[in-house]
C-alpha cells in the first residue's frame, strides 16, 4: 500500500536514492508516484531558470526551459537582443542556442545567411558527432531552413552504432523529433526500448539510468516527444513510466541549469503527451474528517501540479482497518472548485482509520489512476460514569463509592492505607455516537506535590469496555517508595483519533504506608551526583617474617658447614698432596673465579653475560683441570 | 623385634667405620652435610611459610641436586664397584662431577632471585 503525500509540503531535500525513504510493499495494486513537483517545486524550478544568463547556452536552457513551464523570461525584449549579440554565425552551437531559444520568444527573428546554411548543412554528415548532427537539425529546422530527413536518418543511424552511450542515442532520439514524419523513423523508434533496457531498477521504486538525473530526464523527454511525433506508442510499461516520475522528480533543488532544464522538459513532456499522463491524487491538510469536518478533499493534478481537465474521482471502495468493513463503495466525488469533495461523515463510519481505494477516470492516458489513501475518522471521548471508592480488603467495611463528574474535582479526598484499596471505574463514549471507546492511551497518575514523586499506572477495560484501575496500597508501596503522603491523581485518556486528549484532575487521594523510610526523596537526587573517589590500592607486598626468624634460620642453614670441616678434620682430610704445578694452580684459580661469576650473576648479571664469561673461564678451567686430573691419575697409577 | 634392629644397626655402624676407605669418608661426611642442610631449609619452609617460594626450591634443589651429584661421585669412586665403571677412572669421575655442578649452580642461581 502506498501512502500519497501532502500537497504543500516542501520537499526541498537533496536527492535521496536511499530505499529508507519508502517502505514500499509492491502488492498487486500498481505503483502510484512518490514523487511529483508541488507548486512550490515548480517555482524553485522557475526561480533557477530565471537567473540571469551569461552566455548563450546558460540563455538557451533558461528561456525554453521557461516556456516548457509556461511562464517567460523577464524582459523578453533583452533576451532577443542578448541572443542576437552573441550570435557567432560561424558555430553550430551558438546557430543552435540562439535559434531554439529565439522560436520561445515571440517576434524574435535571427539572421539567416547562406553561409548559416551551409554550415549547418555540412554538420549534417556521418563524421560529425551525434550532438553536433542535433543541433544542426534543430537550428535548420527553427530557422525554417530545409532539409533532407532521410540523409540525417542515415547519419543518425551510422553514428549510433559509432557512439553507443546513452546521451548519445538520447540525443538522436531528440533529433528525429525535428524531422518530417514521412522519413524511416522505426529504426530509431526502436532505440526507446534498448535504451529502457538500460535503466537501473532502484528497489522496484526508481528506474534511472547511472549517468544521474539529466540523462534520465532528457531520455523521457526524448522519447514521449519522439512518440508523439511518429504516433507511435512509447514500449513503456506503467510501473516504468512511474518509476521514472519517481527518479525524476524526487531531486528538488537542481545542482545546474542544465540538469533545471532536463527536469522542465521531461515535466512538460509527462503533462502534455498523448500517450502516458501520470497523475497526482493527494489530499489538502491532513486526511481527517470528523464531525465537525466532515468532508474529504481530494486534489487530482498532473506532476506539474495543474489540475486535469476532464477527470472523474471515484470511491471505489472505503475499508475499515480494524475490522475490515467495507463502509462505502462506487461512491463519487464532487467537484467544486477544481477541489474533489465527498461527505465521509455522512456514511457514519465509526472512529479510526479507513482504507481508501479511489480512481481517476476520465482520459484513457492517465497512468496509476488507482490509488491507496487512509482516511482518519476522529471523534470526541468523554468520560461517564466515574465512581471513586476506597474499598476494605476484607471487605468487612462497606465502600465508599462517590461519582465524580468531568471535569469537576472531587469534593473530599480520600484516603486509603494498608488494609485498603483504591478503586476507580469508569466508562469512555464517543461523545457523538455513545459508542465505547477502548483510546490507546488510559493512564491513572498519581503526583505527591511536596517530594515531586510521579506514579503512572495503565487502566484496562474489563470485556464489556468498563474501565477499571485498583490501587493495592500494601502491594504498590515500592513504587511510592512508601512515602506517605497527598497524592493529586490524575485521569489521561489520548488516542491518535481523539480530538480532545483528556488530563483530569479527578481527585485528591492521602495514602498512608506502613514502615516509612524517611529521605527517600532524596534518593532520586543523588542519583546524578558525583560518586566518592575510587583511590586506586596497589598490590600489598607479601608479609615478610620479622628479621629474627630469618636471621636464626640463615645462621642454623649454615652450621652444618662447621660440622663438615670438623668431620673432615676428624677424618684427617689434607691438602698435603697439593702439587703446586701451574695447572692445578690455574685451575683451582679458575673454579674460585667460576664460583665468584656465580655471585656476581646473582647480583649484577643476566644469563647472556653469565654464559659468555662461563664460556672463557670455564674453558680455561676445564683445560688446566684435565692437565691436572691426568697428572694425578698418571701419579696414582705410577704409585700403585 | 627391637633388639634384632639394634644388633642389626650396631653392626652395620662396625662395618662402615672399618671397612670404608677414608675416601670415602670424606665424601660421606660432605653428603651428610648436604643432607642436614637441606632438611633444615625444608624445616624453615614448614615453620615460617613458602616466601619466598622461588628461593625457598632454588635452595632446596640445589641441595638435592648436590646430594645426587655427591652420591655418584661416591658410586665412582669406590673401589669395589670398579668392574661397572671400567671406562671411568677416579678423575673422570670428579671432573664429571664438576661439570655437573656447574650446570647446577648456573640454574639454582638462576631461579634464586
Amino acid at each position: 500500500m502506498i501512502y500519497l503525500y501532502i500537497i504543500g509540503v516542501d520537499m526541498a531535500q537533496p536527492r535521496v536514492f536511499c530505499l529508507v525513504l519508502l517502505t514500499v510493499a509492491l502488492g498487486a495494486q500498481a505503483l502510484t508516484p512518490s514523487h511529483h513537483l508541488s507548486l512550490s517545486d515548480v517555482e524553485r524550478l522557475k526561480g533557477l531558470l530565471s537567473q540571469p544568463f551569461t552566455d548563450l547556452a546558460s540563455a538557451y536552457y533558461s528561456i525554453v526551459g521557461l516556456s516548457k513551464l509556461g511562464a517567460a523570461v523577464a524582459d523578453e525584449n533583452d533576451a532577443c537582443q542578448f541572443l542576437k549579440a552573441q550570435l557567432d554565425p560561424m558555430s553550430v552551437d551558438s546557430l543552435f542556442f540562439a535559434a531554439e531559444a529565439s522560436q520561445a520568444i515571440a517576434d524574435c527573428e535571427m539572421p539567416v545567411s547562406n553561409e548559416t546554411r551551409d554550415i549547418l548543412l555540412a554538420a549534417v554528415s556521418e563524421d560529425s558527432t551525434v550532438t553536433q548532427i542535433f543541433r544542426a537539425v534543430s537550428a535548420l529546422s527553427s530557422l525554417g531552413l530545409p532539409l533532407a530527413s532521410q540523409e540525417v536518418v542515415a547519419a543518425l543511424v551510422a553514428r549510433i552504432a559509432k557512439e553507443d552511450n546513452v546521451l548519445a542515442i538520447t540525443t538522436a532520439l531528440q533529433t528525429a523529433t525535428r524531422l518530417s514524419q514521412q522519413a524511416e523513423l522505426g529504426g530509431i523508434l526502436e532505440e526507446i526500448e534498448d535504451l529502457a533496457a538500460r535503466l537501473d531498477d532502484l528497489g522496484g521504486v526508481y528506474l534511472q539510468f547511472e549517468e544521474g538525473l539529466e540523462a534520465t530526464a532528457l531520455f523521457v523527454t526524448a522519447a514521449y516527444t519522439l512518440s508523439d511525433h511518429a504516433d507511435t506508442e512509447p514500449p513503456l510499461k506503467e510501473d516504468q513510466v512511474i518509476q521514472l516520475v519517481n527518479s525524476v522528480f524526487s531531486k528538488k533543488s537542481w545542482d545546474s541549469r542544465s540538469e533545471a532544464f532536463s527536469v522542465a522538459c521531461a515535466a512538460a513532456a509527462l503533462s502534455s503527451n498523448r500517450f502516458h499522463v501520470p497523475v497526482i491524487v493527494s489530499t489538502q491538510g491532513p486526511a481527517t474528517v470528523s464531525h465537525s469536518q466532515p468532508i474529504l478533499h481530494l486534489l487530482v493534478t498532473d506532476i506539474l501540479s495543474n489540475p486535469l481537465a476532464s477527470a472523474n474521482l471515484l470511491v471505489e471502495s472505503a475499508q475499515a482497518v480494524a475490522s475490515k468493513s467495507v463502509v462505502l463503495s462506487q461512491a463519487p466525488f464532487s467537484l467544486r472548485d477544481g477541489i474533489f469533495e465527498l461527505n465521509f461523515m455522512a456514511s457514519q463510519p465509526a472512529s479510526g482509520y479507513y482504507q481508501f481505494t479511489v480512481a481517476v477516470t476520465g482520459d484513457s492516458r492517465l497512468v496509476a489512476n488507482q490509488v491507496e489513501l487512509k482516511v482518519k475518522v476522529s471523534t470526541e471521548v468523554a468520560v461517564t460514569n466515574m465512581d471513586l471508592s476506597v474499598v476494605d480488603k476484607d471487605q468487612s467495611i462497606g465502600t465508599k463509592t462517590s461519582r465524580v463528574d468531568y471535569p469537576f474535582k472531587a469534593k473530599g479526598s480520600f484516603t486509603a492505607d494498608s488494609h485498603q484499596n483504591f478503586a476507580m471505574n469508569f466508562q469512555l463514549v464517543d461523545a457523538n455516537t455513545g459508542v465505547e471507546l477502548t483510546p490507546h492511551q488510559t493512564f491513572v497518575r498519581f503526583h505527591n506535590q511536596k517530594t515531586g514523586q510521579e506514579v503512572v499506572f495503565v487502566a484496562e477495560p474489563d470485556s464489556k469496555n468498563l474501565y477499571k484501575f485498583e490501587l493495592d496500597t500494601a502491594e504498590r508501596k515500592s513504587e511510592f517508595d512508601s512515602m506517605s503522603g497527598t497524592y493529586v491523581l490524575h485521569l489521561i485518556v489520548g488516542d491518535a483519533t481523539l480530538e480532545n486528549p483528556i488530563l483530569w484532575n479527578v481527585a485528591d487521594v492521602v495514602l498512608k504506608f506502613l514502615d516509612e523510610e524517611a529521605p527517600a526523596a532524596i534518593q532520586s537526587k543523588t542519583l546524578y551526583m558525583p560518586k566518592p573517589d575510587i583511590q586506586h590500592l596497589f598490590r600489598e607486598p607479601e608479609k615478610k617474617p620479622p628479621t629474627v626468624v630469618s636471621n636464626t634460620f640463615t645462621a642454623l642453614v649454615l652450621s652444618p658447614f662447621l660440622l663438615l670441616l670438623i668431620l673432615w678434620f676428624k677424618l684427617g682430610a689434607n691438602i698435603s698432596n697439593f702439587s703446586l704445578s701451574p695447572s692445578s694452580v690455574l685451575f683451582h684459580v679458575g673454579h674460585a673465579c667460576m664460583l665468584g661469576l656465580m655471585y656476581v650473576y646473582w647480583t649484577h648479571l643476566n644469563m647472556f653475560q653469565t654464559l659468555k664469561y662461563l664460556a672463557i673461564i670455564g674453558s680455561l678451567t676445564f683445560l688446566a683441570g684435565n692437565r691436572m686430573l691426568a697428572q694425578k691419575a698418571v701419579k696414582r697409577l705410577a704409585s700403585k | 623385634m627391637s633388639n634384632s634392629v639394634i644388633s642389626v644397626i650396631s653392626r652395620f655402624l662396625e662395618e662402615y667405620t672399618t671397612k670404608t676407605s677414608n675416601k670415602l669418608k670424606v665424601v660421606d661426611a660432605y653428603l651428610f652435610y648436604i643432607l642436614l642442610t637441606g632438611a633444615l631449609q625444608f624445616l624453615y619452609c614448614l615453620l615460617v611459610g613458602t616466601f619466598p617460594f622461588n628461593s625457598f626450591l632454588a635452595g632446596f634443589i640445589s641441595c638435592v641436586g648436590a646430594f645426587i651429584l655427591g652420591v655418584c661421585l661416591r658410586i665412582q669412586i669406590n673401589p669395589d664397584n670398579k668392574g661397572d665403571f671400567l671406562s671411568i677412572s677416579q678423575e673422570r669421575a670428579f671432573a664429571d662431577f664438576l661439570l655437573a655442578h656447574t650446570v647446577l649452580h648456573l640454574v639454582v642461581i638462576n631461579f634464586i632471585g
